[in-house]
């Protein structure tokens, strides 16, 4: 199966580039060059959504500039898998040769273009990707705005048990390393408080039906929470299935799932009654009322005619962070690595940003909680 | 237990139509011309979107769509092969008809994913959500569906093949293609007919996999492997011999699942397949290639 698919989808990427070179009136010798990935594959969902976040920044910051720079970006497909991402890395750096790059969004696929960055000497700022081998022990070149693994496993994890006072949990994940990873630190830290993880279940990203998952949870007697980690597809399949298994409360069961940023807003209209009592964690609340959230969703309405999503937004934030480096002095890859490595307090509208001597940023209020109520809206759970 | 047990039969059992559905189009198509369609993933692929898109368009009218993705799967089995793959064979080539399936399967998937974009489908029809409860065990009417519909296209399938003309010429053409057209048989025909039959099996199995899936326009290369080693365990070409293998594979799908870990379903589908190969190479059924069809 895996051999397959990775043959199909380099012979897809290979003949799917996509060049979307906006702003072509810039001057040439005043700009700053981004490229972004991923746009397919399982997780495409984030490139697209991230481009929409994206061009709103362009349009706002490219009608005057930043310090005489205007800034341009060229898509290119990694499709949230290593070969392909890698492939795409390497090509993006070879023929566009950006100042800086945005992405990828899955975590195999991020730690694949690292060395390659790193070779380079182009900084990354991954918006995405929550493994914490990413920025432990840390890479000079690989900058990360959102919580990684560690530090939202155990914040969910801690609510999971003293707010939702639950006891006893069944890990889903998909086996990647990022799947994997925000397991492992959820059931660290919720044995640790005294729950009990009841089956650690892995699946492949090539697993469609998930009714025998299902009923093997089904089988287990009183959960009380399933921590789920698998990207939008898979996660609908994975809800509907506990419902039809009567295990989650959209279903009339008991349990709650919990998840984290990997899945888009949205997700609850798709999954219909079965995503009532879903809690996760977002990146980006639209009901924060300081104003720069407030102008942040109003042009993304006027520009798409759509809500934003915490995918936009986290896109939004990636190009502003630029701009801010850009602003402070940043004009090209070197400059702006070591521009960002200082970046304190930068406010985006996901939250805040400031890195420790890993790059990570060390910054919580980009965490948000939000709960899929029965009628399918949801409401910000302020637990943060 | 035992009702675990049973459930995850009943899981398997409907897992393993759907994977019987996707494998019968690629024997048929084996069975007689000795070729591998790699572009069938994507017919069941836009068997899925045109079932979706015609079950949305008639207000939830499913039975419609599964009737739309037959008839789309029939038409570009004709189309592919008139198009494509008979001018190709004519050139006396084996290879070129069998690039020429992965060119068809990529130029699909692109073409899909222009016009329906990469973001995952929800293909919800009136019966996914409907659960039928007995006692601990379920079934949503969506699975009993899939089950019927596989039963009646393999039963359909069989008295086809078994029982009329155009059946026994077609198992004729597998046997021996030459001699079948010094017997006045025109083996072209019959290819094309072997093309629109798989076809359509494949827009069906799109029908009734769309709601399973995760649909993008990438959904069915997530089963076609699985459906190459049912077509290999039960012995290529061999109808009952896929449908036996299919019911099989979905079975060790959800035991594993219950009894294993489901990061291992590959790992034990593919020792299946291999251990067959190893000691049974025609499959689990045929012995000789051309009792095959």
């Amino acid at each position: 199966m895996n051999a397959f698919s990775t043959f199909t989808r380099s012979a897809w990427i290979a003949s799917y580039l996509v060049v979307l070179a906006t702003t072509s009136s810039l001057a040439a010798d005043k700009v700053i060059k981004i490229g972004l990935l991923p746009m397919s594959g399982p997780g495409s969902y984030f490139g697209a959504q991230d481009k929409q976040g994206v061009e709103l920044a362009l349009d706002q910051l490219n009608k005057s500039g930043v310090n005489g720079y205007k800034f341009e970006i060229r898509y290119e497909d990694s499709a949230c898998s290593p070969l392909p991402a890698s492939q795409a890395a390497k090509r993006l750096i070879d023929e566009y040769k950006p100042d800086v790059l945005i992405g990828e969004e899955c975590s195999d696929a991020t730690l694949a273009i690292m060395p390659i960055i790193e070779q380079a000497k182009i900084p990354l700022i991954n918006a995405g990707s929550s493994s914490i081998k990413i920025t432990d022990p840390g890479n000079p070149w690989t900058f990360r705005i959102m919580p990684n693994e560690v530090m939202q496993g155990v914040d969910i994890a801690t609510n999971a048990y003293k707010r939702l006072n639950a006891r006893t949990a069944v890990l889903l994940h998909e086996n990647t390393n990022a799947g994997i990873g925000n397991a492992q630190v959820f059931a660290d830290t919720f044995t640790k408080l005294g729950g009990k993880v009841l089956a650690d279940i892995g699946f492949g990203r090539d697993v469609n039906d998930f009714t025998a998952i299902a009923t093997r949870i089904a089988g287990l007697g009183d959960v009380d929470v399933i921590p789920t980690y698998t990207l939008e597809g898979q996660g609908l399949k994975i809800t509907q299935a506990l419902m039809q298994a009567s295990v989650v409360k959209g279903g009339g069961g008991k349990a709650i799932q919990l998840g984290t940023i990997w899945l888009p807003f949205g997700f609850e209209q798709k999954a219909g009654e079965a995503a009532a009592g879903y809690i996760r964690i977002v990146q980006f609340d639209p009901t924060d009322q300081r104003p720069q959230v407030r102008d942040f969703v109003q042009a993304f309405k006027a520009k798409f005619n759509s809500e934003p999503t915490h995918l936009n937004a986290h896109a939004y934030d990636q190009i502003l962070l630029i701009a801010d480096v850009v602003k402070r002095g940043g004009t090209d890859a070197q400059s702006i690595r070591d521009t960002l490595a200082q970046t304190k307090n930068f406010s985006g509208v996901t939250g805040s940003v400031e890195f420790d001597k890993t790059n990570q940023n060390v910054k919580m209020d980009t965490v948000h909680y939000m709960e899929t109520k029965p009628d399918l809206s949801w409401t910000s759970l302020k637990w943060n | 237990m035992s009702s675990i047990v049973l459930q995850q039969a009943i899981n398997g059992i409907v897992v393993g139509s759907l994977y019987v559905l996707v494998a019968l189009g690629l024997t048929l198509i084996y069975g007689v011309l000795v070729q591998i369609n790699f572009a069938h993933a994507d017919i069941v692929t836009l068997g899925a979107f045109a079932a979706y898109g015609v079950t949305h368009l008639l207000s939830g009218n499913y039975l419609a769509g599964i009737a739309a993705a037959l008839a789309l799967g029939a038409a570009l089995g004709w189309l592919i092969n008139a198009g494509i793959f008979a001018p190709l064979r004519e050139r006396g080539s084996e290879l070129l008809p069998l690039i020429a399936t992965i060119g068809v399967s990529i130029m699909l998937q692109n073409a899909m994913l222009a016009l329906l974009g990469p973001i995952p489908y929800a293909f919800d029809t009136p019966y996914s959500n409907q659960v039928i409860r007995f006692g601990p065990l379920f079934l949503t009417v969506q699975n009993v569906l899939i089950i019927l519909v596989s039963g009646v296209s393999i039963t359909l399938l069989y008295v086809f093949m078994k029982f009329t003309f155009l059946g026994k010429a077609l198992r004729a053409v597998s046997q021996d293609r030459e001699t079948a057209g010094l017997m006045g048989i025109n083996p072209n025909y019959l290819i094309m007919l072997t093309f629109v039959i798989a076809s359509a099996l494949a827009g069906l199995s799109g029908a009734m996999l769309g709601p399973v899936l995760v649909l993008t326009p990438f959904a069915g290369t997530s089963v076609i492997v699985k459906a190459f080693a049912i077509v290999i365990i039960g012995g290529f070409g061999n109808v009952e011999g896929t449908i036996l293998a299919g019911l099989l594979v979905g079975l060790i799908e959800s035991f594993t699942t219950q009894f294993l870990d489901p990061g291992l379903i590959d790992i034990v589908v593919f020792a299946l397949l291999l251990l067959t190969l190893a000691i049974r190479p025609t499959g689990l059924i045929a012995e000789r290639r051309e009792e095959n069809v």
